[in-house]
């Protein structure tokens, strides 16, 4: 599995800048990835690309293996008619099923399951949407911002149990926490604005994971660099 | 809620027939033009029956259009989300027609229905049609991204699905809409009946002009109020059950 953009310049109907202009990235497998960078430049854009919701872009994104993209972001909800649990129910595959209760446990959420989704606080809401893509059949998953509003320990709990749970698939997390993609992801792509060359860095993340030992110095040189490159 | 109603319909009529009898009494108008509030209670006593069965005749016919203008809006708009050409040539059609006036278009439907209840009935559905339609219209062709994104990502959106999650996310939008077309449809019935038809209240109010009874017409506007007041309570009280019941857990 790997996922390839080669020379991509790209600019919004009726905009007068280019949101990318000569832009490579290279995703070289499965496992937890980031793409990283201030607002604006362009992460979400990008991420619509992959899964093919913008089109008409010049250049060329390479998939190999990868069969099904899916995009989840912050502001989702669930449909106000039932309750989470129902909702899960409807929707997991019966492939997901097995993987429904470790995943609802992991993420803390056992006690919203019998209420409806504008009940739940911000946080809440966020996993339980989090929990409906994890139970679909994906090869890259990309999180924008899947986790705001949920707690710094619940996030590193649920990181690393996503990360234990689905080693064979690709994940790529949008977030501003230098922290945060420092640690847990494999590749950290950095996307820079248009007038910096390459538009795009890639770094090598600490990809902490669960039972692993520490090492606060390869943790340090790898926030370092995201922030360099940055 | 049926109170306020009713109570806010008595301001407003007891309001007017002050209006009507200070008129009357400043400019010394004789009982023949505006009759006296002795005159207007006798006509009550012995016409109420009679013009209360009208009133009701009236109800169920605007029932019945503002029934199926309801199902006709429902079924044009979930057509017209389609695609945005479909919606958009709908929606001018809706513009265009609606700004005849009704009363330029009866003659027409009578000419060729007849003076019966289909006349009635299409002209009660017709007169509240339009805005309906063009609620509907924007409520189900404007996308609830944040909720359809999973589903349309996912493969699962099916028209139904669509459709439900829209009705379901502007259910108060909707409901508003119905309530407030309830009194246009009572309105295209009397219109209807005045015109042309052989029944229902707008039919007594006809008789009663060509009679010059204003006392006649004075009783039909009091029942003509109590109904609409009941009828739109009636669907004010369908609409918050039915948002209690889908919000409640």
């Amino acid at each position: 599995m790997q996922l390839e953009g080669r020379r991509i310049f790209f600019r919004y109907p009726n905009a007068s800048a280019e949101v990318f202009s000569d832009l490579y990235f290279r995703i070289p497998g499965p496992g937890f990835h980031a793409l990283f960078g201030p607002s604006g430049v362009g992460k979400t854009t990008l991420a619509k690309m992959l899964t093919g919701a913008i089109k008409g872009f010049d250049g060329e994104i390479a998939a190999n293996g990868v069969r099904r993209v899916l995009y989840t972001y912050n502001l989702e909800r669930l449909p106000g008619w039932s309750n989470v649990r129902a909702h899960f129910e409807e929707i997991a595959p019966s492939a997901g099923r097995r993987s429904m209760d470790e995943l609802i446990e992991t993420f803390g959420i056992e006690a919203s399951l019998t209420s409806r989704f504008h009940r739940l606080s911000l946080g809440q809401q966020n996993r339980a949407n989090l929990i409906r893509y994890l139970l679909q059949d994906f090869d890259l998953l990309i999180m924008d911002e899947s986790l705001a509003n949920v707690d710094e320990l619940t996030r590193e709990k649920i990181i690393l149990k996503v990360k234990a749970m689905f080693p064979e698939r690709c994940f790529l997390y949008i977030s501003h926490n230098v922290a945060e993609v420092a640690k847990f992801c494999s590749q950290v792509l950095v996307l820079r604005s248009q007038s910096r060359t390459p538009q795009l860095a890639s770094v090598q993340g600490y990809d902490h994971k669960e039972g692993a030992a520490s090492d606060p110095g390869r943790l340090e040189r790898a926030m370092l660099e995201i922030v360099h490159a940055a | 809620m049926l109170h306020r109603r009713v109570y806010q319909f008595f301001i407003i009529y007891f309001l007017g027939l002050g209006l009507l009898l200070a008129l009357k009494y400043g400019l010394s108008l004789s009982d023949y033009v505006i009759p006296s509030p002795a005159e207007i209670w006798r006509t009550g006593r012995s016409y109420a029956g009679h013009y209360l069965l009208a009133v009701l005749n009236t109800l169920a016919v605007a029932i019945l259009g503002h029934i199926l203008s309801i199902c006709l809006a429902t079924a044009v708009a979930i057509i017209g989300r389609l695609t945005a050409w479909i919606g958009s040539f709908i929606r001018t059609a809706a513009f265009n027609i609606q700004a005849y006036p009704i009363v330029a278009v009866a003659p027409i439907i009578f000419i060729l229905l007849g003076d019966g209840l289909a006349s009635r009935l299409l002209i009660a559905a017709m007169i509240c049609y339009f805005p309906l339609l063009l609620s509907f219209i924007g409520v189900f062709s404007e996308p609830v991204r944040e909720i359809e994104h999973f589903y349309e990502s996912t493969g699962r959106m099916t028209w139904r699905l669509q459709v439900k999650i829209r009705a379901f996310e502007n259910i108060q939008k909707l409901t508003t809409v119905i309530v407030g077309s309830a009194t246009m449809a009572m309105v295209g019935t009397i219109v209807a009946e005045f015109i042309a038809a052989t029944a229902g209240i707008g039919y007594s109010i006809r008789i009663a002009l060509y009679q010059s009874d204003l006392g006649k017409i004075l009783v039909a506007l009091f029942l003509i109020g109590v109904g609409t007041s009941l009828y739109l309570v009636s669907l004010e009280w369908i609409g918050n059950a039915l948002q209690a019941r889908l919000k409640s857990i």
